[in-house]
């Protein structure tokens, strides 16, 4: 080759640049891993991207089924005839004299990674940045309910009288006051608790961190942010030999799908 | 049951049209790039004069369809002016669509007007002129329709399959089915306008004559085009299958309102499968092979004629049908 020297200087630089290469990821490995540290006080880091992140966590053992919650949200929002926000669920199991019945209350669970904003072709369903809460935006979304379909909650629906989609937006007129949601103002169990889920002083995130909790159909990645004590997610289709399940949504004339 | 479906008739109608304008305009575009020349230039030009005046209409039609069902008919632009570059960003399925849908219609529309007889039309320089242009651009333009075309036809299987809570619909053979599906109901389409045009024996549309040996030829080579396309369907519906049943979870429990005993069963084996599939495969497959192998002329009653394209768009609107009726009452199992 007649230009070896060229090359050889070529190949100093290179390894020169590399060298300092590595020391810069080096040093950045060392101040990532110092950052990392800081952001892992386990008091603190709930793994939500949102500083403030609103949740409810609905504890079964107290819920006695008796509805108000429905009531209240439908009062509240003032939701039309024929469709519901907010419902209860019953899970009937086992045969007399071996038989139960369960409440499962149902609401938006305002997911960390929901796919009905993934869906939007306008941007009208949103998280809202300061408390994680996800919304629709009236005055842009054009009911193409393209949103109702990548739910895999089943949460969104037509409003009737509006024509755009709607669904349970934590009462944002009550908690962006201070208040708590109507449903959570109404529980007659005081099973559901509202609040900030990453504020380590508050009592939903002080109850999930002592509790077993669950989410619904957690394998569908949107994680959720409704938290469940004593949640069975046994229904007609995944019950156990032997079992009988019945469930009933309540959920205002529409069958569960399945 | 109808009650509850989010998505009814408009959306269903929407998707088999789209597909069908979709397919007729790729095989129109298709014709003029790689299309016959010789003693088959004139029949080849006909194929893509009516591809190309039937592509941009069913799209405007449907589309309109689904913005009247919206209600506000104003509000459908916010698909577009709302929120644009976080949408770039963030692209959702229907926003992608809603553009494809804007430029199909634009470019299928100026497509199309390349294909008016201008001459006869308007008399003088204007109708010269206007011609000349339109033979210049018609290559360029079925350039861009062709690739449109096709990722419309994609399109419109994707906007269901991307969404995971609907396990019918969130497999990955969809696209392919619906491509199919557009393309074998684009060409039908094409072929039923002919077979109305040229019903009279003896008859003749500009330089094409129904008695020329090379129509019957066409119509050979175009009838087993259609053959193949049915088998690749029946082929893709046998996939479609087989996905849902390897899968272990929802998807498996959804697909079984499509098997015997299933809510969709019947309008599925009979609509899709027999009458828009296997009948025309059967009818026009014995004529194929009455000429291919028994050395007949390629002839056939009108009724039979007509009423086998007739079935295949049928079967193409019954697919949609099923699959997006069948996609809602069906959902992830378990709570
Ligand atoms: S529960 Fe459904 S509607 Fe609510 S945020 Fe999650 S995906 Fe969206
Ligand atoms: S219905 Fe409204 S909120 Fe839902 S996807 Fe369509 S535009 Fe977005
Ligand atoms: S938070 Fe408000 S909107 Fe949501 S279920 Fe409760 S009452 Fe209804």
């Amino acid at each position: 080759m007649s230009d070896s020297s060229d090359s050889q200087v070529s190949r100093r630089k290179f390894l020169k640049t590399v060298s300092q290469g590595a020391a810069a990821v080096a040093t950045a490995g060392v101040a990532g891993g110092a950052m990392h540290a800081a952001a892992t006080n386990p008091a603190t880091d709930s793994g939500k991207k949102n500083k403030v992140q609103y949740g409810m966590l609905i504890d079964l053992r107290r819920c006695i089924g008796c509805q108000a919650c429905t009531v209240a949200c439908k009062a509240e929002a003032d939701v039309p005839m024929g469709v519901s926000r907010s419902w209860v669920e019953y899970v009937e199991k086992g045969l007399y004299p071996n038989a139960g019945r369960s409440f499962l209350p149902r609401l938006c669970n305002h997911c960390s990674e929901p796919h009905c904003v993934r869906v939007c072709p306008t941007g009208a369903t949103y998280e809202r940045p300061q408390d994680g809460l996800i919304v629709i935006d009236q005055g842009v979304c054009i009911g193409c309910l393209y949103c109702a379909h990548a739910c895999p909650y089943d949460m969104r629906f037509l409003n009737p009288v509006t024509r755009f989609a709607d669904k349970c937006d934590m009462c944002i007129h009550r908690v962006s006051k201070g208040l708590v949601p109507s449903c959570v103002n109404t529980c007659q169990g005081r099973a559901r608790i509202f609040g900030d889920v990453n504020d380590p002083n508050s009592e939903i995130h002080k109850l999930i961190a002592r509790n077993p909790v669950s989410v619904i159909r957690e394998t569908y990645g949107t994680q959720p942010n409704v938290y469940y004590i004593g949640l069975d997610t046994t229904d007609e289709n995944t019950k156990k030999p032997g079992q009988y399940v019945r469930v009933t949504t309540n959920k205002a004339n529409s069958p569960k799908r399945t | 049951m109808e009650q509850h479906l989010m998505w009814n008739w408009p959306m269903i109608v929407y998707l088999f049209l789209a597909g069908l304008g979709a397919g007729a305009l790729a095989v129109s575009g298709i014709v003029v790039l790689w299309g016959p020349a010789g003693e088959f230039r004139h029949r080849a030009a006909l194929i893509a004069r009516l591809g190309a005046f039937i592509g941009p209409l069913p799209v405007i039609i449907g589309t309109g369809l689904l913005i009247y069902e919206l209600g506000r008919p104003f509000r459908a632009l916010n698909l577009f002016t709302s929120n644009f570059w976080f949408l770039a960003l963030n692209p959702s399925p229907m926003n992608w669509g809603s553009w494809f849908i804007l430029l199909f219609c634009i470019f299928a529309t100026v497509y199309a007007l390349t294909f008016i007889p201008w001459k006869s039309l308007l008399r003088g320089e204007w109708g010269e002129r206007l011609e000349a242009r339109g033979e210049r651009l018609r290559a360029p333009m079925a350039s861009i329709c062709v690739p449109l075309a096709i990722a419309m036809a994609i399109y419109t299987a994707i906007l269901l399959a991307a969404v995971p809570a609907r396990p019918l619909w969130h497999t990955p053979v969809l696209w392919l089915l619906f491509t199919v599906s557009a393309i074998s109901t684009g060409l039908s389409a094409i072929i039923l306008v002919q077979r109305f045009m040229f019903r009279k024996p003896g008859a003749v549309r500009g330089a094409v004559r129904r008695e020329d040996p090379a129509f019957r030829v066409t119509e050979y080579y175009l009838v087993s085009m259609k053959v193949l396309l049915i088998i690749a369907e029946l082929v893709v519906i046998g996939l479609f299958f087989m996905f849902a049943h390897m899968t272990i979870n929802s998807a498996n429990f959804a697909v079984q309102t499509l098997l015997p005993g299933g809510e969709m069963a019947t309008t599925f084996w009979v609509g899709v499968i027999l009458v828009g599939l296997l009948m025309p495969a059967f009818i026009e497959g014995f004529y194929l092979l009455r000429t291919a192998v028994l050395g007949h002329e390629f002839e056939w009653p009108y009724v039979i004629n007509v009423s086998a394209p007739i079935a295949i768009l049928f079967g193409g609107l019954m697919l949609r049908y099923v699959i997006v009726v069948g996609g809602q009452i069906t959902g992830p199992i378990g709570i």
